[in-house]
């Protein structure tokens, strides 16, 4: 919502893009077959359209708007989201405009009772956590989508029904031109909260709703105050609640808090309401009366998923899939990390390298996450809003003991998002050998800085890549047969040799076998910290799956090994 | 303080427990109840000084509460 007189895209310091209806090629009564559909232009829809595109499959997407979000609802993007756009080509416009923040505070009665800080360290090209507003979110995604010709963003089309069969996806569409019906191989629900796509299968939640509403609202207000997540439980000017403020680009900040118990929601969003509560939270924050009301929004915490995220040739992916509570920042950040899971296996299915099953995989991954979250964010729901009187007793307990003893200022920690392991994944492996570090299989890899603006990460595979450890940076010639034929099979397979010393050897495009389109690199890490984060000696490898993410990990590389783990990973025999 | 303490994981367990458990007291109950846990876990701390100290601690936490 928007202060009286200004419309829904009337912003103080964005400017909302038009996109405009071109009428699609089914309305000119020519057959067209797609081979992945989207529905919904959210950041959730354009990451997977974009990962798609990165593996050479060509999706449209479907969006009822004509603009991006109407307002900031997401506005932290994770390191490991960051990972993933780096993938994508598109990192750097986010971490420009971004402001990445390490630290926070927490406040029981206006007395600071605890700062975290998020691991961060010099072996990490991202910060923990970027703040970005959702427009601009979505803008550089759309951006770098309208760039690519392998996606097609379709404005003003609306779904209004979906059915399937054994062979493709039907989506009928409403346009201001006209309806038509869209065909296509396989559909990505990308469509939110009140997902079409989902009640037109007559999909349910399930899951519980919690306790409590909350409003959020940006203000412009000029501050010096860092960039810190600062919450407050039961602050002087409203006891009863827990307020939560961010930092944003462009001057905006981010307001949180909670509605109390007998307050009527409805007259809690009116104007003149929440000009009052945000002028007294800013009068406490000692920042004077000098700010503009920007936009604002009611929200409730609920912990809902469906009970699988695949149905048939449809995969669900973001808020269609589940509603997870705010505390954490964990709807957007999943969200992405299920396109990304989702887009890869989809991509390996429809060029033929991986049978249908591989998208099997989808749901007991990516749910598995969803469940992590609930638990965790059902832990930060139940303290930042105690639902009953024995949790509200419990909670300030132990913020009243954290004032003076650390082991109490654990329960304060907001226990932001953390990327899922994969480990009881049916594509992962385990170990079979012992490893001192480094990420199990099913966890994504960890970076570590190789130079100046030179990290581990940078210098992934488009595919699958195999990370290969080599004390004196060569290829021993029996391995190098077996990169060759590995690669031969699977012509998404890059190989990078992590060596203490430079490669010896000629490296490059097709090693071994012709005609392949991928490639040996090498990169030099004396100093052996790598081999030292990934527990490695000479001759150890990890198989990464294209989403980062390791399939399995041996400390000697054994050929057979390698060839089944493969398969395994995509999807099995 | 080298003295071995409860891991976190399990404390939030307690924390959980604890929560639900009151909610199952009537507010009447509550204070015997939490002060019956008090000694009971005081029986199993081995030190009289500790449970001084963690006595001194929620003495201190409550003066903050109330500032």
């Amino acid at each position: 919502m928007r202060p009286a007189g200004r419309d829904e895209h009337d912003s103080l310091y964005f400017d909302y893009p038009r996109f405009p209806f071109v009428r699609p090629a089914e309305l000119e009564r020519r057959e067209v077959r797609h081979r992945v559909a989207i529905v919904g232009a959210g950041p959730v829809g354009v990451t997977a359209a974009l990962e798609l595109a990165r593996h050479g499959i060509a999706s449209v997407v479907l969006d009822d708007k004509d603009s991006v979000n109407d307002g900031s609802r997401a506005i932290c993007i994770s390191r490991h989201s960051l990972e993933i756009l780096q993938q994508l080509g598109v990192d750097k416009c986010f971490t420009d405009k971004g402001l990445g923040w390490t630290r926070g505070r927490t406040y029981f009665r206006d007395r600071e009772i605890y700062r975290f800080e998020m691991p961060h360290s010099e072996q990490e090209r991202f910060l923990p956590m970027v703040n970005l507003q959702q427009q601009y979110i979505e803008q550089f995604l759309i951006d770098k989508a309208m760039a690519s010709s392998l996606i097609e963003l379709r404005w003003q089309q609306a779904v209004t029904g979906v059915s399937q069969d054994g062979s493709g996806v039907s989506l009928e569409v409403a346009t201001p031109e006209g309806d038509y019906r869209l065909q296509s191989d396989y559909l990505l629900a990308a469509d939110g909260a009140r997902s079409v796509v989902r009640k037109a299968f007559g999909l349910p939640l399930h899951g519980e709703a919690y306790e409590g509403r909350y409003v959020i609202a940006d203000v412009r207000l000029r501050s010096d105050f860092p960039t810190e997540r600062r919450a407050f439980f039961s602050p002087s000017v409203m006891p009863d609640s827990t307020l939560l403020v961010h930092k944003q680009p462009d001057g905006i900040w981010r307001i949180d808090y909670q509605l109390l118990p007998d307050e009527d929601p409805d007259k809690a969003v009116e104007e003149a309401s929440i000009r009052e509560r945000v002028g007294t939270i800013i009068d406490m924050l000692g920042e004077g009366d000098d700010w503009e009301l920007e936009w604002w929004s009611l929200y409730k915490a609920y912990t809902l998923a469906l009970d699988d995220y695949r149905h048939g040739r449809v995969l669900f992916i973001g808020d269609s899939a589940h509603l997870v509570p705010i505390f954490g920042v964990r709807g957007l950040n999943n969200g992405i990390a299920d396109a990304a899971n989702a887009a890869w296996k989809l991509a390996w299915v429809l060029n033929g390298r991986a049978p249908d099953r591989l998208l099997d995989s989808y749901s007991p991954e990516r749910r598995g996450a969803t469940l992590d979250v609930f638990a965790n964010a059902g832990k930060s729901t139940r303290f930042m809003t105690p639902p009953t009187r024995g949790y509200r007793l419990m909670r300030d307990a132990a913020l009243s003991l954290a004032v003076d003893n650390d082991y109490a200022s654990d329960f304060a920690d907001p226990r932001q998002v953390t990327p899922y392991t994969y480990a009881e994944s049916p594509l992962t492996l385990a170990d079979g050998d012992d490893f001192a570090a480094g990420p199990i299989p099913g966890a994504p890899l960890i970076n570590r800085r190789l130079g100046e603006d030179d990290f581990l990460l940078d210098h992934l595979g488009r595919g699958f890549t195999l990370l290969l450890f080599s004390d004196d940076g060569s290829l021993a010639p029996a391995r190098q047969e077996q990169v060759a034929s590995l690669q031969a099979r699977e012509p998404g397979l890059d190989v990078l040799i992590i060596g203490r010393e430079p490669s010896p050897q000629a490296l490059g495009r097709g090693l071994g076998a012709s005609q392949v389109d991928n490639w040996v690199d090498s990169r030099v890490n004396r100093e052996g910290g790598v081999f030292e984060a990934y527990g490695a000696v000479d001759g150890t490898a990890y198989l990464v799956r294209p989403d980062r993410h390791v399939a399995a990990r041996w400390k000697t590389l054994d050929s057979a090994d390698l060839d089944a783990a493969l398969t395994t990973a995509l999807g099995g025999e | 303080m080298t003295a071995p303490t409860l891991p976190f994981a399990d404390l939030e367990q307690v924390y959980e427990t604890l929560a639900t458990t009151l909610d199952a007291l009537s507010k009447e109950q509550e204070r015997l109840f939490l002060a019956q846990l008090a000694l009971a876990l005081a029986h199993r701390v081995p030190d009289v000084a500790l449970v001084r100290e963690a006595i001194e601690e929620a003495r201190r936490g409550v003066a903050v509460a109330a500032s």
